[in-house]
């Protein structure tokens, strides 16, 4: 009897192998473990039981130390030496009650020991601890594996190049990727300088690339835009990121993660330049709009600027009559010259906040006071206001927080709403006046401008920011949907709703100025 | 009515343009009253008022256009020039269609306003002068006597003292007498006059 296969093979089942020349220690151990779910071998000498392990790989090995031929150290000496055997839990058994054999077993790597003769309850405990603590050896190297082969198809999977560095910059791993965009072997690139390899430029900024990614100050670093070289000398924009590999607090070299972005930056390009584009047209379409206003309100302006000219002109006849006179009142005639220079500046003064409005180009985003640019807004409207007969009334708190926008497109979607809504008092003979005003939100200044008027029809959500639509006779569709264009821009909302007992708000918000950001200077 | 001087009435909200326009017809020699809005003038309106009205088309409260209507209303005979701006040609064109004596665009020369200003002022003597006469002529009729006034209303219709006559049942002497106190009350000694000035005021006032 050289083997006993009592159950069979079931791979969660665990293995438990019997070596002893006692046949009769043999049928005790047996009898003992069987029934217990092992699968259970027998060997009745060294030779065989190492035969046996290596087919099966036991969890458990009860191995009895006399033996004649090889006794149960030398078996224990080649179950080690062999990787297929080695894990197997080895249990000595032995008459021999001596210290001597136990602490040689144990040094030879056996896990336990159990004495002759057998206490049934004893073996079964034993050997049940070993099979869980190999068991659990066994699910934790497994897991090891899956985790080391899942680690190394990642990398190899990622195509971004991965380069390990040592730190003198000597590439100690590459992955794939690293490869591909190096355009050598993996096995090429192990062993080079990565500074020789890649970063060839020497001159200036580039010659820093090679020291920078060793991360030798201990902290991580990302570069974009910067310009690598292949290993045929031709050379690609890229994007690194280098961090740094510490072991026990001491820095082992580092990381390179880095990959082409030529082609990212040609699109990027592309991007910037069609938002340059967009930016442009959404200026020029501002620029036409306020032309189209100035135009609507040419009249009102005309009006403007011909009260301080017709004053001067009746005060220049004034004191041409003067003149022919035989005496000259000097007090009379600088009198009426101080009051032609009032005019004057007067009339200066329209013209400039016309020039303001028309021709100032888009300034881009800056810091902006919303109570100023409101109490602008206002001074400008005051023609349209005075013509509609209806005020518009102002109410800002202090304090109130700046703004993040352009002050030119701002005023003009304030100036629009502020028409609008005077146009719709208007059109309702309404007398209350159109209220302009502000309020810091959390994170936004939002501004209102509502009405008294006629209100807006039930579907105007859905069309009132549309091009081309128009809720006016004469309106063409153009002033909401530039008014959400520009504060979209400026990455502001605008919205309205209707008001309770009649007309409507159109408000916008504006974010603020982040403190907590860094000065871009 | 006593005679009363003309005066130019500036209705205008901007101060400059009223402050250096009063001073300029000033100069000029003319009686200025400046008012900044159209409510005030009507508060100093009367009908007494002569001269003419300088009036801005676009103001605020009551505009130009309200302000004639007003007046118009309460039967003003003051001549009124709209002052008017770019743009407003239109307005002006209806202000004239209820009788407005003319207009001007801002801004003007100062010469042109001063010839619509006199042009409006010689219109408004003139039709003071026409409505002095008339006040007179009805003032006389007031002094004839119901049968005098029947004597004369046929003398105008063109019936000769015979006709009177015989249709009153009266002699031809009465007749001639009554005619001759109408023509002395009346103040003329023309009957082509009498007619004329019976018809002026039949004319101008149905009542």
């Amino acid at each position: 009897m050289s083997t006993v296969s009592e159950t069979p093979t079931d791979p969660e089942q665990a293995c438990v192998l019997l070596v002893d020349d006692n046949p009769q220690n043999l049928k005790v151990l047996y009898e003992t473990l069987r029934d217990k779910g092992y699968q259970l071998l027998i060997a009745n000498d060294g030779e065989k039981a190492l035969q046996l392990a290596r087919r099966h790989h036991p969890e458990v090995i009860l191995l009895d130390i006399m033996m004649p031929g090889m006794d149960g150290f030398e078996v224990c000496k080649h179950l080690r030496a062999d990787t297929d055997t080695a894990l197997s839990a080895i249990i000595f058994l032995s008459a021999l009650n001596d210290i001597d054999a136990k602490v040689r077993g144990f040094n030879m790597g056996g896990a336990d020991y159990i004495a002759k003769p057998f206490q049934a309850q004893e073996v079964m405990a034993r050997v049940d601890t070993q099979i869980r603590v190999i068991q659990l050896e066994r699910v934790m190297q497994a897991r090891n594996r899956q985790l080391e082969s899942e680690q190394a198809s990642l990398l190899n999977a990622i195509f971004e190049g991965i380069y390990g560095l040592d730190p003198q910059g000597v590439i100690t791993f590459a992955n794939p990727a690293a490869a591909e965009i190096a355009g050598a072997e993996q096995d090429a690139l192990v062993g080079r300088r990565i500074g020789d390899l890649h970063f060839t430029h020497d001159s200036g900024e580039e010659a820093s690339h090679a020291g920078r990614v060793l991360c030798r100050d201990g902290a991580a670093v990302l570069r974009r835009g910067v310009t690598m070289t292949r290993a045929d000398g031709t050379t690609f924009q890229a994007e690194y990121r280098a961090a740094p590999r510490f072991e026990n607090d001491e820095l082992t070299g580092s990381v390179l993660v880095f990959r082409d972005i030529t082609e990212e930056l040609a699109q990027e390009r592309a991007l910037e330049e069609t938002r340059e584009l967009v930016a442009e047209q959404r200026e020029q379409l501002a620029h036409a709009s306020r032309l189209s206003v100035m135009g609507e309100m040419a009249a009102g302006v005309a009006h403007e600027v011909n009260q301080p000219l017709t004053a001067i002109a009746n005060y220049v006849s004034l004191v041409c009559r003067m003149m022919e006179k035989d005496t000259l009142d000097q007090d009379a005639l600088s009198e009426v010259l101080e009051k032609i220079t009032a005019q004057s500046h007067r009339a200066s003064e329209v013209i400039r906040r016309i020039r303001q409005f028309v021709h100032q180009p888009a300034t881009g985003k800056e810091t902006v006071d919303v109570a100023r640019l409101l109490a602008e807004s206002r001074e400008f409207a005051e023609v349209d206001s005075r013509n509609n007969a209806i005020e518009v009334s102002l109410s800002i708190p202090e304090h109130l927080p700046y703004a993040v926008a352009d002050p030119v497109q701002v005023q003009q979607v304030v100036l629009n709403l502020i028409r609008n809504a005077l146009e719709a008092s208007r059109n309702c003979s309404s007398e209350e006046p159109v209220e302009v005003s502000a309020e810091a939100l959390e994170d936004a200044v939002c501004v209102r401008v509502a009405d008294r008027g006629c209100g807006l029809p039930e579907d105007a959500e859905e069309r009132l920011f549309q091009p081309f639509y128009s809720n006016k006779d004469e309106g063409m569709g153009i002033g909401l949907s530039l008014c959400r264009s520009l504060i979209t821009g400026q990455n502001g909302e605008i919205g309205f709703e209707r008001r309770e007992g009649g007309g409507t708000v159109f408000w916008f918000s504006l974010p603020l100025v982040d403190s907590s950001a860094p000065d871009p200077d | 009515m006593a005679e009363t001087e003309q005066t130019v009435y500036i209705v205008e909200d901007d101060e400059a343009v009223r402050d250096s326009l009063s001073m300029l017809l000033r100069s000029e020699g003319l009686a200025v009253a400046g008012y900044e809005r159209a409510t005030r003038f009507l508060e100093d309106w009367h009908g007494g008022m002569q001269g003419c009205i300088v009036l801005d088309i676009r103001m605020p409260e009551m505009d130009g256009m309200e302000l004639q209507e007003e007046l118009i209303e309460r039967g003003s005979h003051l001549p009124i020039i709209f002052v008017t701006g770019h743009g407003d040609v239109p307005l002006a064109v209806e202000a004239m269609r209820k009788g407005a004596v003319d207009f001007i665009e801002k801004p003007y020369r100062e010469d042109q306003l001063l010839e619509k200003i006199r042009g409006a002022l010689a219109t408004d003597a003139e039709q003071h002068q026409g409505r002095e006469e008339k006040r007179l002529i009805e003032e006389r009729l007031e002094q004839l006597t119901p049968r005098e006034r029947e004597i004369m209303d046929r003398m105008v219709a063109g019936q000769a003292n015979k006709v009177i006559a015989i249709e009153l049942d009266i002699s031809q002497r009465t007749v001639e007498i009554h005619r001759s106190r109408v023509m002395h009350k009346m103040g003329t000694h023309s009957l082509a006059q009498l007619v004329r000035m019976v018809m002026s005021v039949r004319d101008g006032d149905p009542e």
